[in-house]
């Protein structure tokens, strides 16, 4: 029993960055369209930041996350407005072909400045945790979840209740009449790549505390944000974070299947996926268009 | 103007002299071209430039003293790469590529057993031969293959020799728990252990096998909690390596020996978890502290002075640096002793060859495995690699049980 009670605390906890990775994947989907192949090497952009202000100032990696964001919010929004933007209305392949030559620039500009070493950050606390009897909370994947829930509030805040948030959604319902009524699309598309992108940065930092980074360590995570979001459903942030919480459980009881069940934990996953698509096609908490 | 002149009669007077007496000694020969795929961008980049490093060496050294040998003719080598970008069917490609447009006389192989088992087919078929280092998969060596060579121990000794330092220890412990990625060679090392261990007085409490790559292992570690077990052990490589030693301080795995198949050996895992990597055994193909008497080549500590000398930034070289170049000095000396260039009495020359160098006896069995040379065992102490077993090699004592994660 305490083993199942565990493993429910691990695979929540390791949900968070599948929310983290999720969320920012998910609005740049929903909203332009674009299944974002570059994601995975954003998140390891992020994640070699944190690791540069943690090893060469010794900032706490969890208050690097700000600057994460703030960076590749930067980045995000110069690369839809200098690239990706005039590509936007051309058919999906378009799109797939040019995120996934920026994820190849993107990868070898970062083996060219921090070459292929495996790079962690270990501050003091990481491996504590709260221990009740034999269960165990470590600080470390409970801050990065509790960081993963913020990161999603303040998403679905700046979404809902901001002039450019709103000017996001209505682009995302009806890109013509968002144009009609004035909105910038060349500005408003951009700043959501930025956001997507900023989310990302803020999953890299989280990852850089949980695993060793190399510049091509991001790609498996452009795959389970895509997972992810399919399992949530498009359109909320909300659902992200179902999706991601959802996708560390089956992975955690995935992996706990004796002998070789760890093997097929991705399986799994993308079973489960594939079902949630034939049952519920807009997602577990997706809304249909 | 004058002096422009005469220094130029000098240099003139210099390049006759130095032509006059070069002609006396051997000749210089056609080129030697070696090829070799090496995964320089995508998940095996670390070790792939490791095992370039390892080819790099060695090709300075020889080109140094002039090339190889060949009945009083020297052939200069180049070493020609490709990056396979990690993918094995990728690496067979670049492998039919090398012999077909840039004609190689001769292979190295790539990095990791799965591009090996790739490449090897094409050595193969083509009649080449190709010395490799970095690929252990007994799968390899077991298709009759005539024309691939490995200068490493098979993978079923990886972890041999930590269950044989641990069998001497005391209180010795009797539990073992397995973990192993589901790659090939990761497998050869698990399954190797788990007939061997047995044997040892040790009883398999867990074997548990996961997805190669991983980065997520935290269901794995609390499997291994449960099993309550003396010894973990992960087959696996550097990444998962990383992410086992985290995840068992996380959830407080407390266990009297970690050993990693791969991963502890390289400086990256030491800079990635920092005091946290103390006290993890590796089983290694070789370590700066061993001693054999080399027939040619480099010392033990000439081969560190000169990796270090060539490469200041990344400390002594790992066993990966050290096996590359011992695949380079195999295939020079098989070259030697063939007395030619022609690749099938290349072929025989390894097949017979038997020579010590710094990295170990290199000898091959019918299926073209070094099973001569022994592993080591390694122990990272206060954030140094030392080699603690066999007693004959090692520099230190194992620091044994490992306190727990509370203790430390």
């Amino acid at each position: 029993m305490a083993n199942f009670v565990q493993l429910v605390i691990l695979g929540l906890l390791a949900g968070g960055v599948y929310v983290a990775v999720g969320v920012g994947f998910g609005l740049v989907w929903g909203v332009l369209n674009i299944v974002n192949l570059a994601h995975g090497a954003l998140v390891i952009i992020g994640g070699y930041i944190t690791w540069q202000l943690f090893t060469a100032l010794h900032v706490d990696p969890f208050l690097t996350l700000p600057v994460d964001a703030v960076a590749l919010f930067v980045l995000g929004y110069g690369l839809q407005r200098g690239v990706i933007n005039r590509i936007i209305r051309a058919p999906l392949l378009f799109t797939f072909l040019l995120t996934f030559g920026l994820n190849l620039v993107l990868v070898n500009l970062l083996l060219l400045i921090f070459g292929s070493d495996f790079r962690s950050v270990t501050p003091d606390y990481a491996g504590r945790g709260l221990e009740f009897g034999s269960i165990v909370i470590p600080y470390v994947p409970l801050i990065s979840l509790g960081a993963a829930i913020l990161l999603s509030a303040g998403l679905a805040f700046l979404l809902n209740r901001t002039r450019i948030g709103l000017a996001i959604n209505a682009i995302a319902a009806d890109r013509d009449a968002a144009q009609l009524v004035g909105i910038d699309l060349r500005h408003a598309y951009a700043v959501t790549y930025g956001l997507g992108a900023a989310c990302a940065g803020v999953a890299g930092g989280l990852i850089a505390l949980i695993q060793a980074i190399t510049p091509s360590a991001g790609e498996p995570y452009t795959l389970q944000a895509f997972v992810v979001v399919i399992l949530g459903g498009l359109g909320r942030v909300s659902a992200t974070v179902v999706g991601g919480l959802a996708f560390g459980l089956v992975e955690a009881f995935g992996q706990s299947i004796p002998g070789s069940g760890s093997v097929f934990a991705n399986a799994i996953a993308f079973g489960l996926m594939v079902l949630v698509l034939v049952t519920r096609p807009q997602g577990l908490m997706g809304r249909l268009r | 103007m004058a002096v422009r002149k005469l220094a130029l009669l000098a240099v003139a007077a210099v390049a006759a002299f130095a032509c006059g007496t070069t002609s006396a000694g051997p000749t210089t020969g056609s080129t030697i071209t070696l090829g070799a795929p090496l995964g320089l961008t995508g998940s095996l980049t670390k070790e792939s430039q490791l095992t370039q490093q390892g080819y790099d060496l060695w090709s300075d050294w020889i080109n140094a003293r002039g090339g190889i040998l060949v009945n009083n003719v020297k052939h200069p080598v180049v070493i020609k790469y490709y990056d396979d970008t990690s993918n094995a069917n990728q690496s067979a490609v670049l492998m039919q590529k090398l012999i077909t447009e840039d004609k190689a006389n001769f292979l190295l192989g790539p990095y990791g057993s799965a591009a090996t088992a790739t490449d090897a087919v094409v050595a193969e078929t083509n009649q080449i031969p190709m010395v490799e280092a970095n690929g252990a998969a007994q799968s390899i060596f077991n298709q009759g293959y005539k024309y691939t060579f490995g200068v490493l121990s098979p993978a079923n000794k990886y972890l041999q020799g930590v269950i044989d330092m641990a069998a001497t220890l005391n209180p010795k412990p009797t539990t073992v728990a397995m973990l192993s990625a589901d790659d090939n060679f990761s497998l050869e090392v698990a399954n190797a252990i788990n007939t061997y261990a047995p044997t040892k007085g040790f009883n398999v409490v867990l074997f548990k096998k996961y997805k190669n790559g991983a980065t997520n292992l935290t269901a794995e570690v609390q499997a291994a909690k449960a099993a309550n077990a003396d010894i973990v052990l992960n087959s696996g490589h550097l990444q998962e390596a990383i992410a086992i030693n985290k995840a068992a301080k996380e959830q407080k795995l407390n266990a009297k020996i970690f050993a990693y198949s791969v991963g502890p050996s390289t400086p990256d895992f030491i800079t990635a978890l920092g005091a946290d990597a103390n006290y993890v055994y590796d089983g290694s193909q070789w370590t700066p502290q061993v001693k054999y008497t080399p027939a040619f080549y480099l010392t033990e500590s000439q081969y560190v002075a000169a990796y270090k000398a060539k490469y200041p930034t990344f400390g002594d070289p790992d066993y990966h640096v050290a096996e590359s170049t011992a695949a380079c000095l195999a295939l020079q000396r098989a070259i030697e002793n063939a007395g030619s260039l022609d690749a099938a009495k290349v072929r025989d020359a390894l097949a017979a060859l038997d020579v010590t160098v710094f990295f170990g006896q290199i000898k091959f069995d019918s299926r073209g495995i070094n099973i001569y040379k022994p592993m080591v065992v390694e122990q990272i102490q206060n954030g140094v690699h030392h080699t603690v077993f066999p007693d004959s090699v090692a520099d230190a004592k194992p620091m044994y049980p490992t306190p727990s994660w509370d203790q430390r």
